[in-house]
């Protein structure tokens, strides 16, 4: 008697249980609040130094780790007129290896130690669009202005930056200070059309580009909003360019106004513009037609296998994790970051598309902090330079994972296109066009809340 | 007689113990806690390791500067045979300091501007060939294959390596001389941004590492870097400075050709990990040594057997590098293995003591 009503009891506690449990309401799985910690997904590393930006994915075939050592390689090799060894730079040059500009695989800064102009760089066009829809080269100059030339050669300009300070307060009264650069382009080796349009581009951290060249372009489609249809004030637009290789517009990711749609487009035109050495993608020197048009070396000046691997070593370059995630004043500050509108441009998660050729970046959860589109940025820091669907005042918000670690991977904390934000806080205070409002949120708040914010960007 | 005995056992016991504890090695060394070992590990990094190699380079490289200027004025064999030993002395603390290749020699881009490899010869024989005058301004802006550590390198020892004094001509002074002097603004400014009195240099930011230190914002990630940068030159050698040459079998790719110091440079990256695992160059300080014989008295003396075992390879070659890929392969192949043996255990053994114990 006593065991069948314990037998009764259990069985009324069972359904009892059951009924309880199926009553509770399925939680949502917050992807983001689960994997924050990993910004690059499966592809995070853990370092906090000065190689921060340089670690391969933790997660790699070792047929692409290969790869990867090679590229490391070619990326940091140093470029010479001719010989047996690197030959075939210039004859104009911005730089003589990708390294002199991504210093530690990262981001540039305006001006070196005395006045050498290391890694900020000059897009250059005049009214009109070439055959595919992009910026119309200067005659005589091309799209981009090289201030350096081998032996012999005549650089085409030299840029002189002269900065003056712009005064405003916060609304509490704290004074503040930006710094407003002035650009003249001086000994120009020949005259310059009255037309010409300059727009100013520092060269940005390199990693975790194979995770963002993942992303399906239906995802970033997700938050364009060109028209601004739901009228909050940020629209969002893709700008579309010239695929090379697939000899078609493609969905453009990199670069300052996504004007590059792969990482392999994104090198080549590196390797020819900045460095003068020409590749299977881009055959022609960008002296062609040129006075200073002297070619010892045969084109193309790089081999296609090694131009993939530098491709290669750029996609698999892996991702800095957060810091100090849980910090009670780095949550608080992620949530003004929301509150204040930030993550409508600045779109903090992504999952990358399944790609079964390339698992390494197949269906990952990615916080880049970024929509990978285009956005009104205001009149302060519109270069007033279309190029191709992006107009004179558009950027690509830039990805901000890992941007608190610049500091000690390049020993400044400049941001912007051309370097002119001297922190976080000048960044921010840049903002105009669709991110005024946000920015007008940050400039009202208390100097604890602004601190808060800032804290949780350096987490990333 | 039985208390006697214990008491002189115990006795016994105790001078043998105070006799196996390491000495401190100064008299203000006197560590009690893991947070002052944790504090004078960066300090002793900064002010024995850091701040000495990179004074001995500066005082080195100013030296060469004052003989070349001196070579210039009055050609003299012995002369140039002095400028010879400074190149190579300079070299010695340069590649002793790529042991901790951060900080400003790389984010001002120092680095680059005095050992960028290969040179660009053709563009150098234009500048000799040219009568551009060698100001200052002029030097700083050439690219990096013009200047620094290797065109002063061919400029002095030649393209055999037995150039003689006669064989210089007024341009290559001129040159010579120009190089000498950037390469000694560049190093001695590196020396400044280490000056451990300073509170703007970067030893102070690294000897603060906390919070509130906008780079190093625990003392954690401050060592990481050090190991970091330990195994980072360890796999330059193994994997690029050797390795490269010798599996394309081509000495054309071998840095510091022309006055056969390859080798030379290689031990000396060795003799830098070394020196940052120990904190010792002239004194001797509290290393990374110390943190890891708390915890792991192995591998305290697995890395330092590694050390020795890959100056001993290196050692080993005994024909210059571009000559020992082609002729004595297994020696090359054996200090690669060695190198990279010690590579391993520094990026993944202390990196992980270090992470485990470090947070300090």
């Amino acid at each position: 008697m006593k065991v069948r009503f314990l037998k009764k009891s259990l069985a009324w506690c069972c359904l009892l249980l059951l009924f309880i449990i199926s009553c509770k309401k399925p939680e949502t799985w917050d992807a983001e609040a689960y994997n924050e910690w990993y910004s690059g997904g499966q592809q995070t590393i853990w370092d906090q130094s000065a190689g921060a930006f340089s670690s391969m994915f933790p997660v790699i075939s070792n047929r692409n780790a290969l790869i990867h050592e090679v590229g490391d390689k070619a990326f940091e090799a140093t470029f010479v007129s001719s010989g047996n060894l690197n030959p075939g730079l210039g004859p104009l040059f911005n730089s003589v290896a990708c390294t002199s500009c991504h210093i530690n695989d990262g981001r540039g800064t305006p001006i070196g130690p005395g006045t050498q102009m290391v890694s900020l760089l000059f897009r250059m066009s005049i009214p009109g669009e070439d055959p595919h829809g992009g910026p119309l080269g200067v005659p005589g100059f091309g799209g981009q202005l090289q201030q350096n030339a081998i032996f012999g050669a005549q650089p085409e300009a030299e840029v002189e930056i002269n900065y003056s300070e712009q005064s405003a307060s916060y609304a509490d009264g704290t004074n503040y200070s930006l710094r407003v650069p002035n650009y003249s382009v001086v000994n120009a080796y020949a005259p310059l059309p009255g037309d010409v349009m300059f727009s100013p581009r520092i060269a940005p951290p390199v990693f975790g580009l194979g995770l963002l060249e993942a992303v399906n372009e239906n995802t970033i489609l997700e938050y364009e909003d060109e028209s601004d249809a739901d009228g909050d004030g940020i629209s969002g637009k893709a700008n579309y360019v010239w695929d090379v290789l697939a000899s078609k517009n493609k969905i453009g990711r990199f670069g300052w106004k996504c004007g590059q749609p792969t990482v392999l487009q994104q090198s080549a035109g590196a390797y020819n513009e900045d460095m003068g050495i020409t590749s299977f993608l881009f055959p022609i020197e960008s002296t062609h037609g040129q006075t200073q048009h002297i070619d010892a070396v045969p084109e193309p000046e790089i081999s296609d296998s090694l131009l993939y691997a530098v491709a290669d070593y750029v996609r698999t370059l892996a991702v800095p994790a957060r810091r100090n995630a849980d910090d009670p004043q780095v949550k608080y500050g992620k949530q003004l970051f929301h509150d204040a509108n930030c993550s409508s441009c600045h779109r903090p998660m992504m999952q990358t598309g399944v790609d079964v050729s390339f698992q390494e970046v197949s269906a990952q959860y990615i916080f880049p902090y970024t929509d990978l589109l285009l956005h009104d940025m205001g009149p302060d820091l519109a270069d007033f330079r279309p190029d191709h669907r992006a107009n004179g005042y558009e950027w690509r918000t830039p990805p901000l994972w890992g941007i608190g670690l610049t500091d000690i991977v390049n020993g400044h904390a400049n941001f912007l296109h051309d370097g002119r934000a001297r922190n976080l806080e000048e960044a921010i205070l840049w903002h105009g066009g669709e991110a005024q409002q946000s920015k007008e949120i940050f400039r009202n708040m208390s100097a604890a809340d602004r601190d808060a914010l800032i804290t949780f960007l350096k987490s990333l | 007689m039985k208390n006697k005995f214990t008491i002189l056992m115990t006795m016994v016991l105790f001078i043998t113990i105070s006799s196996c504890t390491k000495e401190p090695e100064t008299s203000d060394d006197v560590v009690t806690t893991p947070e002052d070992l944790g504090q004078k590990i960066l300090d002793d990094f900064s002010n024995v390791v850091a701040s000495d190699i990179y004074h001995d380079l500066s005082e080195n490289t100013s030296l060469l500067y004052e003989h070349v200027l001196a070579l210039q004025s009055a050609p003299d064999e012995n002369l140039l045979t002095t400028c010879k030993q400074d190149w190579r002395n300079a070299r010695s603390s340069w590649e002793k300091s790529e042991a901790f290749l951060f900080g400003p020699v790389s984010t001002e881009n120092i680095d680059p501007r005095i050992d960028t490899w290969p040179v660009n010869f053709q563009d150098l024989e234009g500048e000799l060939a040219g009568s551009h005058a060698f100001t200052h301004d002029y030097i700083d802006g050439l690219q990096d294959a013009l200047k620094g550590f290797h065109p002063i390198e061919y400029l002095l020892f030649g393209q055999e390596g037995n150039k003689t004094h006669s064989e210089f001509n007024a341009r290559e002074f001129e040159y010579l001389v120009a190089l000498c002097e950037n390469l000694k603004e560049l190093t001695s400014s590196l020396n400044a941004s280490w000056n451990t009195n300073s509170t703007s240099s970067y030893a102070s930011t690294l000897m603060s590492a906390g919070p509130g230190n906008t780079v190093y914002g625990s003392k954690l990630s401050a060592y990481e870097e050090m190991v970091n940068a330990m195994a980072g030159i360890c796999s330059e050698v193994a994997e690029g400075k050797m390795n490269e040459p010798f599996v394309l079998q081509d000495a054309s790719l071998e840095e510091s050709p022309f006055a056969f110091n390859s080798i030379t440079d290689f031990t000396n990256n060795i003799r830098g990990v070394e020196s940052v695992y120990l904190a010792s160059f002239v004194e001797d300080g509290k290393g990374l040594e110390d943190l890891v014989r708390q915890h792991n008295l192995s591998l305290d003396s697995t890395i330092k057997s590694k050390i020795q075992q890959a100056i001993a390879a290196l050692q080993n070659i005994t024909v210059p590098f571009g000559q020992a890929i082609i002729e004595q392969p297994v020696q090359v192949q054996n200090a690669i293995d060695a190198i990279t043996s010690l590579e391993e255990t520094i990026s993944t053994d202390l990196l992980q003591l270090v992470q485990l114990h470090g947070n300090l």
